[in-house]
């Protein structure tokens, strides 16, 4: 007993570690949810502004209004389906991008995402193509254009021709989601040869507003065959960090969006991140070797640049129909890949089946548990033939009573003897684990999760639960800190827990049994600022695991009597 | 001296996680007390293997009993 007790102390001082010191640790190492998009006060649901996307938002004095810098230069329409922006005239340049598909938050009139800004306003991000050498344009030549619109099949043209009479030509296409293509022309109609390098840049003037996380990496990104290297914005230099690669891309990812120029894969180019002299990052490809054009004569060069929503299935698509390398990896999976994408899909298909993501997670814990299945009920049927086994094993402790290793042993070749086993070992549980983790991270990562609503007031199942009883469910006017808002759904994780316990056997030992008494609320806590998501799929494995314990008991009848007594 | 760094790893799981699961093992000793023995005994390389196979045996459809390490 004094063991026990002197144990039970050591987990009362490790489980009020774990609970004071989880807020610390997880929000390092697990970043738990993506931000609330919703708060409750005063009975109503109220959207929360996302901050990183208004653009008035602490911007210097110096940067116009989005609107002004956009009437200040010619520009060519785009609209797709996906996209809609348009292209600067001046200087050729890819800033201004909107993602019809998504918007800043989950209000109904909210702003769609403003992916691309010019140079001039707030959150500077564009991207574009070029020449490097005598004679080529540069930020300030003004194109003429095809057409007046970019859209689905309707390509334009951009062009110049400088004093020397080489004609530079942009021939500018976009598909139905995020990636432009560009077939670059140099036609020398001078009469001395041409020296031209061509390039793709991006630069955006600050870096993403979503944290650089352990579990979802966000910053510069450069692949380079196949390995990726994933920067850290402070590492950024003005030197550059340089990669070169005939098959590779750089961009920068958000968490959510991502820009990547995609060379000509055929064409060693350096791919290099840098920061400019006025503090922007860049990321460019320059081809390695110059081509010299002679009078006469053309050069053309087909490049790509993404700029959207990093989609699952887009991205799979990117990498295996254009071959483009680890593109799929922009979203940043991490180890558990193999296990997070088909569950990704598997939670993608049920969703489309029943239309809500909640519904979709409840289906998959539902599956998980089904293929569980046959190891719970193999281990119930050796526990109901433990039952027979009872009168031997009860004289075995008569016999070791002071002997508890030998007893331990004894018990075990009783088992042997008589084929039986109470326990499934540790591997079933475990095995859960992992699942878990790749729940986490596709609730945390996926766009296809962000804002996707389950009932009642939850409307973003990526995002904690906002509704707390510690303010009376937003009645009271004050915002209690996260540490101890402990959302409605996180008490039912708790309470499940709890009861699923309370109907299997009390474990033997008196230390077990405590952990058994303390794990549900410390989990509760534990869990709280977890993604609703995750917490709907825990909810329903419990619930799930007292249905089949109902069910086993009802097939072995003697099973009950024996937990009873 | 890596044999010293995987005890201490089972180690940590007997006092970590192990605690707080139901007790579940199917064998004697159980998979981090095999684990610790062999790799005292025999050191990493054997000793690993040995506990890697013990843990590998250790499934639903496995063995069970008293298993020392050999």
């Amino acid at each position: 007993m004094k063991e026990d007790s002197k144990n039970f102390v050591l987990f009362a001082v490790l489980a009020a570690l774990i609970l004071f010191g989880w807020p610390v640790i997880s929000g390092y190492f697990f970043p738990t949810a993506n931000p609330p998009v919703t708060k409750i006060e005063g009975g109503q649901t109220k959207v929360v502004p996302n901050p990183a996307a208004d653009p008035t938002s602490d911007a210097p004095g110096a940067l116009r209004d989005r609107r002004i810098v956009l009437a200040e230069t010619p520009r060519v329409r785009i609209d797709t389906p996906a996209l809609a922006g348009s292209i600067n005239l001046k200087g050729a340049r890819l800033d201004d991008l909107i993602l019809k598909r998504y918007d800043e938050t989950v209000a109904k009139n909210s702003p769609p995402i403003h992916l691309l800004s010019p140079a001039g306003a707030a959150g500077a991000y564009f991207g574009g193509f070029g020449w490097q050498g005598d004679g080529a344009p540069d930020a300030n030549t003004v194109w003429t254009a095809t057409g007046d619109v970019l859209g689905l099949g309707r390509p334009v043209t951009l062009q110049t021709t400088n004093a020397a009479g080489q004609r530079f030509q942009i021939k500018l296409s976009v598909d139905e989601n995020y990636m432009f293509t560009a077939e670059q022309t140099v036609a020398n109609g001078g009469t001395a040869p041409i020296t031209v390098r061509p390039y793709t840049y991006v630069q955006r003037a600050e870096k993403s507003p979503d944290p650089d996380q352990w579990t979802a990496r966000v910053g510069p990104m450069v692949v380079v065959d196949d390995d990726e290297t994933n920067l850290e914005w402070d590492e950024v230099t003005q030197a550059g960090s340089r990669f070169a690669t005939t098959k590779g891309w750089a961009g920068f990812t958000d968490h959510y969006w991502l820009t990547a120029i995609i060379p000509d894969q055929r064409t060693p180019v350096d791919l290099t991140i840098r920061r400019s002299a006025a503090g922007r990052f860049g990321a460019e490809a320059l081809a390695q070797n110059p081509t010299i054009v002679q009078p006469g004569r053309a050069a053309v060069q087909t490049v790509r640049l993404f700029a959207g929503a990093k989609e699952v299935k887009v991205l799979d698509a990117y990498a295996e129909q254009l071959g483009i390398r680890n593109i799929d990896n922009a979203i940043y999976w991490g180890w558990f890949k193999v296990l997070e994408k088909p569950i990704f899909y598997y939670l993608d298909w049920l969703f489309r089946l029943v239309g809500n993501f909640g519904v979709a997670i409840m289906l998959l814990t539902l599956t998980i548990r089904l293929l569980l299945f046959p190891i719970a009920q193999k281990q119930f049927a050796s526990m109901a033939g433990m039952r027979a086994l009872q009168p031997k094993m009860k004289a075995l402790q008569e016999k070791y009573k002071e002997d508890k290793p030998r007893l331990q042993q004894e018990m075990m070749q009783l088992y042997r003897t008589e084929k039986v086993n109470p326990m499934a070992g540790c591997l079933p549980m475990l095995l859960q684990i992992p699942v878990m983790f790749a729940l986490y991270k596709v609730l945390i990562l996926t766009i296809e999760m962000r804002h996707q609503p389950f009932v009642g007031w939850i409307r973003d199942l990526s995002a904690p639960d906002p509704l707390t009883p510690v303010n009376l469910f937003g009645l009271l006017p004050f915002t209690p800190p996260a540490f101890i808002a402990i959302g409605v759904v996180p008490i039912l994780l708790g309470v499940s827990m709890w009861l699923q316990f309370k109907l299997n056997p009390q474990p033997a030992d008196e230390m077990q049994k405590q952990v058994f008494a303390i794990m549900p609320w410390m989990l509760m806590f534990v869990m709280a600022p977890f993604a609703v998501g995750l917490q709907v799929y825990w909810i329903t494995s419990n619930v799930l695991t007292m249905a089949q314990q109902w069910w086993l008991y009802r097939q072995h009848p003697s099973m009950k009597v024996a937990t009873a007594k | 001296m890596i044999a010293r760094a995987l005890i201490l790893m089972a180690r940590f799981w007997q006092v970590g996680p192990s605690r707080i699961l139901p007790p579940s093992c199917r064998y004697a000793p159980s998979c981090s007390a095999y684990a610790i023995e062999a790799l005292d005994r025999y050191g990493a390389l054997k000793g690993g293997w040995l506990a890697l196979r013990r843990i590998a045996r250790c499934h639903p459809w496995g063995g069970c009993g008293h298993d020392p390490v050999p």
